[in-house]
This record gives C-alpha cells, structure tokens and sequence, in this order.
C-alpha cells in the first residue's frame, strides 16, 4: 500500500536531514509508528500524505507516487486515497459535528457531498457514538468527543490509507481503545491501511507490526 | 460555490456579533451618503410639491423665505399682514384667497388659525368627527393627535406657557371635533382652529359674561387681557361652550387683525398676471411671494452645503472603508489556523480565497439588502423627510 | 339615450344637410364623433351631482330654488315659524351650512352667526355686497352693558334688504352669478331662470312704485324696524316701535305712541303679521289702521315669495282705499 524508497527531506533552514532506505505498508496492515519527539514521525506523515515533498528518494501511496502528480492532483489524491488524523485534531469552531465531518466534501471539488455521503456521515457519528451530538458546535464537545469527530471526517471519503498522528494522546485508556477499534472497524472494513504515531506502548500489541522510526532513519546533520 | 458560500454563513453566523457589528459598519458606511442624498432629493420633491401647490402667498415686506415656512410647513414666524388684504384679492375675482395664522405652539404642535377653505385646498378630511363648526372648536391632523394622544370629544387647552410667544394671550379649552386623515405632509402634524378662534386667544375678540372673561382679570374686558402666563393654567381657561357663544364678538375693524400669510390660488394664468401687476409697487406694505421660487432657492442653498458635506462624508467613508479592510486582515490572521486546516485537508489556496470572498461578499449583500430596507422604508415613509429637514433649516 | 337612435338620428340629420362630397369613410368618422360628443355631453350632465345650497332665509331660497330649478338641492337651516334673523346654528346646523356647495347669505350684518361659526368664505355669496355702500347704518341700535366698564354700543345695519325690490333684484342676480360659478356648464340655464324671475321682481316694484304714488302724503307707523329700505324705495314717511303682534304692548308704549301721532299723525300701522284683535281693536280708537305687509323671511305657510308680496301689496292697496274712504266721510 505505502512504500518509501531512499528518501531523503530537510526542512529549509533547518540543519536536521530525514533519510529512510525502506519503508512499507502493506494493504490492510495496522501498522504503528514509535519514536522519540522530534525524530520525525510527523514529517514521514506528511510525506506519505504528500502535503510535503521529498528531497530525494520516492514514496508510493496505492501504487502512485504523489510526487509524480501536480498540486492539485495531489490534493485530490490526499483528500480522497488518505484519511489524516491531525495530531491538533483541527476542527473548525463554527461548524456542527456532522459539517465537521462532511468538510472535506465542501472544499474539495473532486468529491461530491450527496445524500449517500450524508448517510454514510450519519452511520459512521452513530457508530462514533455522536449520533445526538451531530448538531453541536466542537466547542462543547469533550476532547474524546472531538477525536472522535476528526477520526468521522477521516474516514468519510473511504480512504485506502488511514493516518493518525497522535490520535489517542489525553485521551482515559476506556475511550483509547474505543478509538481504536473505530479505526481499526473502519480500515477493516474499507480493506485500508492504518498508520498510527503513538507513544502509548499500551497499545501497541494490539497493532499488525510496530515500527520504531530510529530504527528506519540514516537522519543526521548536514 | 453553494460550499463556500455555506461556509461563509456559517462562520458569519457563528460569530454573530462580530458580523453584526461589521454589518452595520459596512451598512452605515454604504447608506449615509445614500440617506443624506435622499433626505435631500425626497424632501426637496416634498417641499417643492407642497410649494407648487400653493401658487403664491402675500405676505409682509421682509423675509420671504420666513412667510414661506410659516405659511407652507408652520416652521419660523413671520412679520404678519392685515387680514383685509383678503379683500383686495376676494374683490378683483381673480383668485381664491386663504388666510393662515402660523405664529403660535401649542404642547410644541403648531397650532394654525384658518378658514374652512383650507380644508378643501389641502384635501383634509376628517378621518374621525367633523371639522370644527363653531368658534372654540379645534380639529388635529393625524400626527399631532398621536403626539398629544387625545381625539375626538377631548379638550385641548392652549395655556399661555403651552405658546411660542408668551405674551398677551387669552388660555382657551379647545374642544377637539375632528381628527384628520393622513395626507404624509405637515399638514398632519398641526391643530387646526377657526381664525377667529386665534384672534380671541390674541384677545381681539372676547365675551361678555364672566365666566368668558375669567382669563382677563386686569381692567376692562375691551382692553387686551394681560394674563400672568405663570399662574394661568386650565382651570384659568376659557371654554367656549353653547351657552356663551353667542357673546363671543369682535371689536374694532376686523380688516386690520393679523393673519400670517394669505395663500392665493389665481383662478388662470391671465387672472395671475393681472394680479401680479397690482403687487409690483414696492411701497405696498404686503409683496406676493412665490413659494416654488424660495424654496428653489433655499433648496439650492441646502444642495451646496450638502456638497460639501457630501466631501467629507466621503472622507469619513474611506477612513472606515480603510479601517474595515484592517479588521478584515486581522481577522484572517486569526484564522491563520483554521485556513492551515482547510489547506492541510485538501484545500487549495484559491478555495481559501473563496472562502473568504464568499464572507466578504455576503456581508456586502447583507449590508446592501439592510441599507435597502432601511432606505425603502425611508421612502415609503418620505412624509417624515419634510420635517427632518425643516427642522434642520 | 340610446346610442343606436341616436346614431341614426345624427347620420340622417348629416345626410339631410346639403354637405360637400365627403366619403363615406369620413363620413362614420364624423358621424361617431358628433355621437361621441353628444354622449359625453349627456354624460356630463348626469354626472355632475346636484349642488346643495343653503340659504340664510327664505327670500335667498326662493330666489335659488327658481334659478337652479332642478339642477340644486335648496335648504332653509332654520325651522319653519321662526325669524332667521335671530337664529343660531346649532351643531346640527352647522353641519348643513358645512356641507353647503353655497351658502347664499343676505349680508347686511342679517347672519349674525357668521362671527361664532368656522364656515367656509369661498363658498360664502354675500348677496347684498353689489350694494353695500347703500345699506342703511342703524345708530345706536342695540346697548348693553357689562361688568364694571359701564355700557357699550353697537352700530348695526338694516338687514330686510329684499324689501326694496330693486335690491331684491339684484340679490336675485348676485345669486344667478354664484350658480353660474358653481356651474358654468349651466350658466345659460340659470340665466334663462333668472329673466323669469328678475321680471317678477320688477313687476313687483312697479307695482308698489305706482302704489307709493297713493301713499306719498300719509305718514305711516311701523310695529318693527324692518322696513327701512321698503320706506326708502318707495318713500314711505315710516315711523317704527318695537311692536309684537302677539303681545299687547304696555301702557307706556301706548302713551308713546299718542306723543309720536301727535308729531307724526299716522293713519295706517304696518305689521309682519296679524296683530291680536285687542290691538287693532285700540290702534283703531286711536284712528290708525293696521295692515300686513309679510318681509316674508321665512317659508310661508302657503303660497311662495311671490304670492306673499303680492298679498301684501294688495294688503296696502285696500288699506289705502279703506283710509280714503274714511277720510271723505
């Protein structure tokens, strides 16, 4: 599903270099990605998602190289094969839980917001448990009801690949797994792939594979 | 597009003060010259339809712009002119001529002395009762009887303190006989009275038996009544009631009372210029006065000031223009945040752009469908406009 | 009317009329014009509604009712029975003198209301205004007092104006030319009516001009101030009391009396109206005549204007003749 090839990325101004030889997920894999802060995680995440654009080397996502697209292609791409849980969750105040989830839909022209979507919306807040909560504002929501929104507006577009940075962190252990389990329901049943940055160790044997990034990187100064 | 602009109401609506605030801001800023323009446009319209309903006036030497506004909207005083100046007109058969007292207040309403002619030549009827049949009796246009919330059977009474002018007048209880329809002019903002109702307030005309003279405690009842305007109220008043009207007379020659002004409708234009030539002489006590030409005049006056301040409006309109573009910068650095999100989720930049033109744009529709409301409101109400700008002048 | 008939009738009126070669195009053209016209003009007519006239006393309405015949509606204010001279309106009154399309007032100080009512001027016709500079100034009319500033006098002016029929007349004119001003479409109407009247009115001056002739050396007695211009007119020696012909005057009128006979040795009293038996009874010991000459200010009983002065001219003539035949006895 992902396979990451020599690739090579600094941040301009920056002195630290990221460089991993191989990297790879394969189709319905849950794969979950530790690290040290700063290591990376983050900046690999991106990468994959094609928000950033590597020096060197080569990522595919689904057999396609975001690289090889143009920008708009790319965010096409993105919003519609990647799903990505924003470590900061970035829900929009001003918007309902269910226009939160059906976002997406509103500023990418490539997707078409219709009473199907808005259906599957509506399954994916009852299964999320947000079901009456679909017309309040993130403002009054917990913080696990709020995750559980990003996570809604992830798997909306049916993505092939799942990406949470940091999705369970403040989260009570209980409301952790259920969390999880969505995601893990969710890539099941959508025959995705997951990766998950985590610090939570408690965690990690419930993943496929458990890839610590140091291990991957030839990361040093330049 | 229906996406950006669902967006864009939903951010406006969520915070609702804020753009309530901008709303009106880009509101004020679109319709103050707006308003000012069609505060001028409509109420020059009005004053110049009210003028070019009332071909001429004769009025003392002095002031025409003063005889004017006292005699067509009831604003100012005039010098006055003698009420036999009807006669001169009435006799040569040329014209229809309507006296009109405007000198005096009553509760800040103008109370106006007139003949039941001016009811015909202003097409006032009354919405409710009758028009005043005797001396005594009064009438309110539709305005002034909401203003003083009184109506048909109730009693007005004109204490000296209620004047303009708080000398030498005789209090009466007026009894209110009609109300007035509406008409949307300043007709509907005045207490009509009989003139002779007005000269026997001035104390030209007066009864005989005591409870008539109540209000004249000083000296003989054929001499001017000096009243202390401080301790004469309403039970001080004078009240003309069937039982002492027929002792109601006047004294002296009624030719020489005081009227205001005299309206004159020239039956044709042949009548008209005869009658024009017979006011040429510049020794006359009286001039005719054409209503049209001073209010032009004034009219021409206000629209110069007006320019002007029409310039610095526009100054003040760009400052604000200015200021607004500022909150709107600061407002999309604070969502700097949320536009990375947008971007982040799939979003280009030119979206983000329509995001935030779809919010401008809708504030601009608001603002312009609120200034719309509001102007249309102003004219459909333009009856109101002549007396903003009367009471600026 | 009925268009068809019409149509015809104006389609063979223009046939009928030797007329240049007109086609016969032109011809319906014309023809549906003067239709057209006429209609309108039928139209205008009926359309136009009656004027409401009110008059400040009989004679006034009279003179209006036969003017306007049936293009006005003609009302008296004041019930029958009463002197308008001293009649007030009263809210009802006024109501009907508001309403009035004219008011056709006599003038001459007659409407004494004027001063305490809010009417409209324009629509006011003072009838006696063509001769205001002749009216009769009564000095020392009426005295009253009030409150401590002693007494106070009030100049007044004869008011039976239509006693003099010349002045009638021309109150008769005054009131043809307010009509014609109301409408003007009517004008030649009411001047038709006008000529019928105006002659009547003149054979009614005549008349009692060529009676007067009779009554040029007879000093005559009045019962009431009211036939000033009748004595002016027709140069009657008239002394006038303050007589009703229903009440007996007290003895102190009567010893007035025998004082102004003594000066004034009157014949003949003239009254509005029958006196009581019992004063004719003592006018005749005291050798005067009573005689019945109606001003006719309000709607008679019976019979109209005309009929009254006519009585009353026959009234003077048999008095006349009667004092005639007791003077050659």
């Amino acid at each position: 599903m992902v396979e990451v090839k020599q690739l090579i990325f600094q941040y301009p101004d920056s002195t630290y270099q990221l460089g991993i030889d191989y990297f790879c997920i394969k189709p319905g894999e849950k794969l979950a990605l530790i690290g040290a802060s700063g290591s990376g995680k983050t900046t690999l995440l991106k990468l994959i998602a094609g928000i950033l654009s590597p020096e060197a080397g080569m990522v595919t996502v689904a057999g396609t190289s975001p690289e090889s697209l143009d920008a708009a292609e790319r965010r096409n791409f993105r919003i519609s094969r990647i799903g990505f849980i924003f470590q900061e969750l970035q829900l929009l105040d001003y918007l309902t839980v269910l226009d939160n989830i059906l976002h997406p839909y509103r500023i990418n022209r490539s997707l078409q917001l219709d009473r199907a979507v808005r259906g599957r919306a509506m399954e994916l807040a009852r299964q999320t448990g947000l079901a009456d909560k679909l017309g309040q504002k993130p403002g009054r929501l917990s913080q696990g009801e709020k995750q559980r929104v990003a996570v809604c507006r992830a798997l909306l577009p049916m993505p092939r690949l799942v990406i949470a940075d940091e999705a369970t962190s403040h989260l009570d252990p209980a409301s952790k797994l259920r969390i999880l389990d969505l995601l893990f329901l969710a890539v099941e049943r959508f025959s995705a792939s997951l990766l998950v940055v985590t610090h939570d160790h408690e965690l990690l044997p419930y993943f496929d594979r458990v890839v610590d990034l140091s291990e991957l990187t030839s990361r040093h100064e330049t | 597009m229906r996406h950006d602009f669902y967006l864009a109401w939903q951010y406006l609506r969520h915070y609702r003060w804020r753009s309530l605030t901008l709303l009106v801001c880009v509101s004020l800023i679109g319709i103050l010259p707006l308003l000012l323009n069609e505060v001028l446009t409509q109420g020059e319209r009005l004053m110049l339809q009210r003028a070019k309903t009332t071909p001429w006036l004769i009025g003392a030497r002095g002031s025409t712009a003063d005889t004017t506004l006292a005699a067509l909207y009831f604003r100012d005083t005039a010098p006055p002119v003698a009420y036999g100046e009807i006669n001169r007109v009435e006799q040569s058969g040329w014209a229809t001529a309507l006296p009109i007292h405007a000198r005096y207040r009553i509760h800040q309403i103008p109370l106006l002395g007139i003949t039941a002619d001016y009811f015909d030549f202003r097409h006032l009827v009354p919405a409710l009762g009758d028009l005043p049949g005797f001396i005594g009796d009064c009438v309110l246009g539709a305005r002034a009887a909401r203003r003083l919330g009184l109506g048909v059977g109730d009693k007005l009474v004109s204490t000296p303190d209620n004047f303009f002018d708080l000398a030498g007048l005789v209090p009466l209880k007026l009894h209110i006989t009609g109300v007035l329809a509406a008409t949307d002019t300043v007709d509907d903002e005045a207490v009509y009275v009989d003139l002779k109702t007005v000269w026997i307030m001035e104390g030209l005309g007066h009864g005989h038996d005591s409870a008539t003279t109540r209000a004249a405690p000083t000296g003989s009842a054929f001499t001017t009544p000096e009243t202390d305007p401080a301790s004469a109220g309403a039970a001080d008043a004078v009240e003309i009631t069937p039982d002492n009207l027929d002792a109601f007379h006047f004294h002296g020659d009624m030719e020489r009372y005081p009227v205001t002004a005299i309206i004159v409708a020239p039956h044709d234009d042949r009548a008209a210029t005869l009658l024009g030539g017979r006011y040429v002489d510049e020794n006359l006590p009286v001039r005719l006065i054409q209503p049209v030409e001073v209010i032009r005049h004034l009219m021409h006056n206000i629209f110069r000031i007006s320019t002007l301040f029409n310039l610095v409006l526009a100054g003040a309109s760009g400052a604000a223009l200015l200021a607004l573009m500022l909150v709107f910068a600061l407002s999309l650095q604070l969502r700097q945040g949320e536009l990375d999100t947008i971007e982040l989720l799939g979003c280009d930049h030119l979206t983000v752009v329509r995001l935030v033109m779809a919010e401008i744009l809708l504030i601009l529709l608001l603002a312009a469908g609120l200034g719309s409301i509001f102007l249309a409101y102003i004219r459909h109400e333009s009856g109101i406009l002549a007396p903003v700008l009367l009471d600026a002048l | 009317m009925n268009p068809e008939f019409s149509l015809r009738y104006c389609s063979m009126h223009f046939e009928s009329t030797p007329a240049p070669p007109i086609t016969p195009m032109l011809r319906t053209v014309f023809t549906l014009l003067l239709v057209l016209s006429n209609l309108t003009t039928v139209a205008a007519d009926n359309l136009q509604p009656r004027l409401t006239v009110v008059a400040s006393h009989y004679p006034l309405a009279y003179f209006a009712g036969r003017i306007a015949a049936d293009h006005a509606d003609v009302h008296l204010p004041m019930p029958g029975g009463i002197d308008p001279a001293n009649w007030r309106p009263g809210s009802s009154g006024i109501r009907m003198l508001q309403r009035a399309d004219l008011l056709l007032l006599n003038g001459a100080g007659y409407e004494t209301w004027l001063a305490q009512t809010s009417l409209s001027r324009a629509r006011q016709v003072d009838t006696s205004s063509g001769f205001s500079d002749r009216l009769i100034r009564i000095e020392q009319a009426i005295t009253h007092s009030h409150g401590g500033s002693g007494q106070h006098t009030h100049t007044g002016t004869a008011h039976t104006t239509w006693l003099d029929f010349s002045q009638a007349r021309q109150q008769a004119h005054a009131v043809a030319a307010a009509l014609g001003r109301k409408r003007p479409e009517l004008k030649s109407r009411f001047e038709e009516h006008l000529q019928a009247l105006d002659s009547d009115l003149a054979r009614l001056d005549q008349n009692l001009e060529a009676l007067s002739l009779q009554y040029q050396t007879l000093p005559l007695m009045a019962s009431h101030p009211v036939y000033q211009y009748l004595a002016r007119r027709y140069r009657l020696d008239l002394v006038s009391v303050h007589w009703e012909p229903d009440e007996m005057p007290p003895g102190s009128e009567w010893d007035a009396l025998a004082r102004t006979l003594k000066q004034h040795p009157a014949r003949l009293m003239i009254w509005e109206s029958q006196p009581r038996p019992e004063i004719t009874r003592r006018l005749t010991q005291l050798g005067v005549a009573s005689v019945v000459f109606d001003p006719c200010a309000n709607r008679p009983d019976q019979g109209d204007f005309l009929s009254v002065m006519q009585r009353n001219l026959q009234n003077l003539k048999q008095a006349r003749e009667s004092i005639s035949a007791v003077l050659q006895k």
